[in-house]
């Protein structure tokens, strides 16, 4: 009896960070997510103009700002991301504004987003694709240093 | 007069006891001055090395206690750590996920690691130590042949950025950039210009407390039971050899986790040689902080921790100062990291030794006195 109790206590135990595992797989997920305001022409033909002006706000702090054909980042953890945007169209135009709720897709690492597309009502296909790095030139072999007697970095 | 001897007594056993630490105030004491760093510098990195090291020290307190000795083996654990933070950074689970992640994928490397050498230690009963400490080398080997040619071949690697460019293998420095002191600065607190790491030191707390709690569960009992004599445990129907695996376990599971705690303050790994130092540089740290091979505390782990980091501080500026070369103070703290745990180790194995001819001697003399009471019998008769 007392055996099968602590059996199950311990199933239960491990079921607890089995699942505590997986909501840190969920909520810790790292997303770099990069802002465009740069023109897009979309599959049908439609072409979506830069704004002279985005400003991009994250919990009220300013994370970039972006001039027609600039490009701004920001990283995120989790699958949510709530931006306020302010934006102009011409140089003495007026600042609109608002706020935009994205949901980030899970298995992307970068997601960029064309916000002229995005703020013009474009579908998603349109104004969101992912980042993939390309490198810039052939990288050379990394020597790879197994001596136990260096030192550990801690300064 | 007799109080007086027997203060005499107790005062030189204080002494007897508590050199190392006294060695190192004072190495500490002449130093600091010549360094010329200023006291808000050396607190301030004496704290943050203390929230970096203490959950790891903490993890030799178990075996010890179970008289294992001072496990050279949580290296193991320390690899368990690393090979966890590298698949999640692989993953991009940043932040505090990403620790508490990295953390809990540890524990089935470090419970695996720990049986293992803990079957072993078994089978090398009196010598744990060395056995310990070849173990560390030998998953160091398999550890490098995971991490070196298994990760991106056979184990899923992503990132160009954690992947050597061959397409296989981790690169020199994996980037915890995305998890750098994120449990320090949870709760983020700063006294007359100290920076307390206040969520580490919370975390440091619940062990230690944990550690208090367990010694005085059946299993803490036991262990201690062990470690004072297995003979007697065993008669007692304590099943030594289990006990002795569990502690092992216990401490490189500990071990695993404060390796992460210990790299997301660094913000970086050094794949190859992260873990390789860490378990000589813990010991030696609670050396010096007045613990032996067969009692150390949690005092101890506190005390190592100040004085042992407070010279590493120092040691290179002083070195400078003095010599004109800071290389000097270098090699000195290596050479005092090797020599406190040496030092220990012979002061352990003659006091064993001059324990087991003493109780020789009584043998003999007990023998004698029988002998002769025999012998005076038969007179008699």
């Amino acid at each position: 009896m007392k055996k099968k109790r602590s059996f199950i206590f311990r199933l239960i135990a491990l079921a607890l960070i089995a699942a505590l595992a997986a909501w840190m797989f969920l909520i810790g997920r790292g997303h770099t997510v990069y802002f465009d305001n740069k023109s897009l022409t979309a599959p049908d033909g439609t072409a979506y103009e830069p704004w002279y002006q985005i400003e991009i706000l994250k919990d009220g702090q300013r994370v970039a700002r972006l001039k027609a054909e600039d490009r701004g980042m920001v990283e995120v953890m989790g699958q949510k991301l709530t931006v306020e945007v302010k934006l102009a169209k011409s140089k003495d135009g007026k600042m609109q504004g608002g706020t935009i709720g994205l949901e980030l897709p899970y298995n992307k690492d970068g997601v960029i987003y064309n916000l002229p597309a995005m703020l013009a009502g474009a579908q998603e296909e349109v104004y969101m694709s992912e980042f993939i790095p390309t490198p810039v030139e052939e990288e050379t072999e990394e020597v790879v240093v197994t001596d136990e007697f260096v030192l550990p970095s801690e300064e | 007069m007799n109080t007086n001897a027997k203060k005499r007594e107790k005062a030189g056993a204080f002494l007897r006891q508590s050199s190392v630490p006294i060695m190192f105030v004072i190495i500490c004491a002449v130093c600091i001055p010549i360094s010329g760093l200023s006291p808000s510098y050396l607190i301030n990195e004496i704290v943050t090395r203390m929230g970096r090291n203490v959950f790891l020290i903490l993890s030799l307190l178990i075996p010890i206690m179970a008289g294992m000795g001072l496990n050279f083996g949580m290296t193991l654990g320390a690899m368990a750590g690393e090979i966890a933070l590298i698949l999640v950074s692989d993953w991009q689970i940043v932040g505090i996920p990403g620790m508490v992640l990295a953390m809990i994928f540890s524990v089935p490397f470090s419970i695996l690691l720990g049986w293992f050498c803990g079957k072993i230690l078994n089978m090398a009963r009196g010598r744990e130590m060395i056995t310990s400490y070849i173990i560390s080398y030998f998953i160091n080997g398999v550890y490098q042949l995971v991490v070196l040619y298994l990760m991106g071949s056979v184990i899923p690697i992503r990132h160009g950025s954690i992947k050597l460019p061959r397409g296989y293998g981790i690169r020199n420095t994996v980037s915890l950039l995305n998890m750098r002191q994120k449990l320090d600065n949870l709760i983020p607190l700063t006294i007359a210009g100290v920076k307390i790491p206040v969520m580490t030191f919370i975390v440091i707390g619940v062990l230690c407390l944990v550690i208090i709690w367990f010694r005085r569960t059946k299993l803490g009992q036991d262990m201690r039971a062990v470690g004072q004599d297995m003979q007697v445990a065993r008669d007692a129907g304590i099943n030594v050899e289990r006990t002795r695996i569990i502690s092992i376990i216990i401490s490189t599971v500990l071990a695993g986790i404060g390796m992460v705690i210990y790299l997301q303050n660094m913000g970086n790994i050094a794949t190859y040689s992260s873990h390789s130092q860490i378990g000589m540089f813990c010991i030696a740290a609670l050396l010096v902080g007045g613990a032996s091979v067969d009692k150390a505390s949690i005092g101890n782990v506190f005390l190592g921790v100040i004085l042992f980091h407070t010279m590493f501080i120092v040691a290179p500026k002083a070195g400078a100062a003095i010599t004109g070369d800071s290389m000097i103070g270098e090699y000195f703290r290596v050479f005092v990291s090797y020599a406190v745990i040496t030092v220990a180790l012979v002061m352990y194995e003659t006091q064993k030794r001059k324990r087991k001819s003493l109780e020789g001697q009584k043998l003999a003399q007990a023998q004698k006195g029988e002998q002769n009471k025999g012998q005076k019998e038969e007179n008699e008769a």
